[in-house]
């Protein structure tokens, strides 16, 4: 099929495709970055406990592959008597995982104060939630553009996930998938839907490099 | 050597009473978590899951066996994957590092092509555009081939972040010697870089071997799919697809610390000296 | 006998790194005004000794005083007493991610609650005392090492501290900034600041101390006026000491 032919025919549900996937990877990234935060915070509180179990939800999420975490929160869970609709398990899977990775590059960005700093935060008589608002978070955050820009692209990259459950409306992996086996979209299908990924991929990674330059630290 | 990381950095040594506040919430923490544990539990119980017949068949030889046929594919084709990954990636980075600008251009567009679409799009493609054109692949390669295909962009970036790493100085050094610039990049530059850059390797490996997963998407016989066999046999879905996810866990995890301990260990001769 | 309040005062402390006894009963007054320069080969807890003054190390057993006011252990108390102390460190510390003025601003309107545009005057000022005041709107990391320093320095003074903690203040520097920093150091003395100084600098330490302290492998080994003991040291280690450091 030409690419004029698929768009007269389909153009309008590679349109809301598109949508769908914007809309996932903005809920999933926006609840992952919240999360992320959450357990960075338990991550480096000073109970112990609450240390080991961030890093463990970090581990877990971080290593378990996206579709062995959509199956289990698909089939599995309802044998648990726990049901969510086939949306609610996708923006679940797309959440957890990105959701450890935020810890990890926060708690990387973190890690890139150097110890002297929080010293004389201390010397100069700021308690430490002064310190933390005001020298730690804020050189956490201005370190960590670059990397979470790359995870705001991989968050879209999981959303793809979405075109293995029956979800309505599809985002753009599942479209693909669904052109191909009621037409034969060949190739041209695939572009399209691979383009459009593309440019949302390079227009992030463009606005993520455009805030690092301005506001990265100068070391 | 143990390193010091801004978790222990960020407080002071505690006076009494922030001792006595972290007993409590000590208390308070572990109290809360057994009680989670607890929950997750009871839930299994009320609902029969932790009854017998979905656990014991864990007890055979056969099921084990099943499962590891299943993991040895699995681990093929990200190892496959991988390596094919890494072919393709220093291509792409000899071509991203050219003087010549179609293939400079060409190269980079590839990069960002594989980097910015997602994998299942590449599965997609392998498994119902690429029959359509006449090619006949096995399932093995219908899924590794796109996992390749999805890594390698990612893969040429890290090894031109490695390339880019080795001073400068070394190769306006062998250049003054009189070494030809091929001669001088596989000999002087790359054994460095590629030293800088197995952790990033080894990630991406960990990626390709998550990506190997939706192999049940044209139905290769992995460790996903042979669960699926499992779980059919038995009736057990919940136990069977639990432990294949700690399984794939626990590879992924142990692929990461071998990642992170030659971090600490390649860094860089000088120093690693320093610090001894 | 001296009877007023000394600012810093530290009663038999002692403190341990795992085995290694660091400071071994250590007592000592720095009285208002004060310049007290503490020497000692390297390893001899002098720059531990520093740290403890406002807790930045904790110590084992003895006591801190602050203006006659034992220090807190932990809180908003230890904070604010820590606010009364100025320190200057060897690596200078400064926030990379804020300009100097903000550097200098900051402590003084969160912790100190004065007005912005009031501690905004107050830091020009310093810096301008210092040298730097064409460099207020640059971060950290576009200073040499001795602009950041003296920075620094303006920074412990924007909190208006009874007395300033100088942890090797020019031990990181190039050669040829150290004078620049020593410079300001030496009329913060005359101005009359109470200072407590650990260095290598041994004609500083001649010119500016009221006291010099020597220390060795964590004890007080001497403790008099600069005159005497860089002339006559008193004990065998002094004196090995100083043809050292001389003999350089």
């Amino acid at each position: 099929m030409s690419v004029s032919n698929l768009l007269s025919q389909y153009g309008d549900r590679y349109i809301q495709a598109l949508l769908t996937t914007w809309k996932l990877t903005a809920f999933s990234f926006a609840a992952a970055f919240a999360l992320g935060v959450l357990i960075t915070i338990l991550r480096v509180c000073p109970i112990k406990p609450l240390r080991i179990a961030g890093d463990f939800y970090v581990q877990v999420f971080r290593n378990i592959p996206g579709a062995a975490l959509l199956i289990l929160l698909v089939y599995a869970l309802p044998y648990l008597k726990i049901i969510f609709s086939y949306e609610v398990c996708v923006l679940i899977a797309t959440t957890l995982i990105p959701s450890a990775f935020c810890s990890e590059h926060l708690m990387s960005g973190m890690n890139t104060i150097a110890p002297g700093q929080i010293e004389a935060a201390r010397a100069l008589g700021l308690t430490f939630f002064q310190m933390i608002r005001r020298i730690v978070i804020p050189q956490a955050l201005r370190s960590t553009v670059l990397p979470m820009t790359n995870l705001l692209v991989a968050t879209m990259l999981t959303t793809s996930l979405a075109s293995q459950v029956p979800m309505r409306p599809m985002d753009l992996t599942g479209l693909v998938s669904y052109i191909n086996t009621h037409a034969t979209g060949g190739v041209t299908a695939f572009a399209i839907s691979a383009a459009l990924y593309c440019a949302t991929a390079l227009l992030i990674g463009f606005t993520g490099s455009l805030i690092d330059r301005k506001v990265r630290i100068l070391r | 050597m143990k390193q010091t990381s801004i978790r222990d950095l960020l407080y002071e040594t505690p006076g009494p009473a922030a001792r006595k506040k972290i007993r409590v919430w000590t208390g308070v923490a572990l109290a809360a978590i057994a009680a989670l544990i607890a929950l997750i539990v009871r839930q299994f119980a009320e609902t029969g899951q932790l009854a017998e017949r979905y656990w014991s068949f864990f007890a055979k030889a056969t099921t084990w066996r099943f499962l590891g046929q299943g993991l040895l594919t699995t681990l093929e084709a990200a190892l496959t994957g991988a390596a094919i990954a890494f072919a393709l990636g220093f291509t792409l980075m000899r071509g991203k590092l050219r003087r010549n600008r179609i293939l400079r251009g060409i190269s980079t567009a590839l990069i960002e092509f594989t980097r910015g679409v997602p994998t299942l799009l590449f599965i997609y493609f392998f498994f119902l555009v690429v029959p359509q054109m006449g090619w006949k692949l096995s399932a093995f390669w219908k899924i590794t081939l796109p996992c390749a295909i999805s890594a390698c962009g990612v893969v040429a970036e890290a090894l031109r972040a490695g390339v880019n790493a080795v001073p400068k100085g070394q190769t306006e050094a062998a250049l003054s010697l009189g070494m030809t610039e091929t001669r001088l990049f596989y000999r002087v530059v790359f054994p460095q870089a590629i030293r800088f850059v197995i952790p990033s390797l080894i990630a991406e490996l960990v990626i390709v071997l998550k990506d190997t997963t939706f192999a049940y998407v044209v139905t290769c016989a992995d460790l996903m799919q042979n669960a699926k066999v499992l779980i059919s046999n038995y009736d057990a879905m919940l136990s069977v697809y639990l432990v294949v996810a700690v399984i794939y866990i626990l590879i992924n995890y142990l692929l990461n610390k071998l990642s992170d301990v030659l971090a600490v260990r390649l860094h860089s001769p000088a120093e690693r000296s320093a610090a001894a | 006998m001296n009877m007023e309040t000394p600012v810093i005062e530290l009663r038999h402390v002692d403190k341990h790194f795992g085995l290694l006894h660091v400071l071994k009963d250590i007592s000592l007054k720095v009285y208002r005004g004060e310049v007290v320069v503490i020497l000692g080969p390297s390893g001899s807890g002098k720059s531990t000794l520093c740290r403890t003054v406002n807790r930045l190390e904790t110590i084992d057993s003895g006591e801190i005083l602050i203006d006659g006011e034992p220090m807190p252990a932990e809180g908003r108390k230890l904070a604010s007493l820590r606010a009364k102390i100025g320190m200057v460190f060897q690596s200078f510390n400064l926030f990379a991610h804020m300009t100097i003025l903000d550097n200098l601003t900051l402590a003084p309107v969160d912790v100190l609650r004065i007005g912005k545009k009031e501690a905004r005057m107050e830091a020009m000022r310093l810096l301008e005392r210092v040298g730097v005041a064409d460099q207020a709107r640059k971060v950290p990391a576009q200073l040499s090492g001795g602009q950041q320093q003296r920075a620094a320095i303006a920074r412990a003074l924007a909190m208006r501290p009874e007395a300033i903690l100088f942890d090797e203040p020019t031990s990181a520097l190039d050669p040829e900034m150290i004078s620049e920093v020593l410079n300001v150091m030496t009329s913060l003395a005359s101005d009359g600041m109470t200072m407590l100084i650990v260095t290598h600098e041994m004609n500083f330490a001649r010119k500016v101390a009221d006291r010099v302290i020597f220390m060795d492998d964590g004890m007080i080994v001497e403790e008099s006026d600069p005159e005497a003991f860089f002339l006559h040291p008193q004990s065998e280690r002094a004196r090995d000491f100083l043809n050292a450091v001389h003999s350089h």
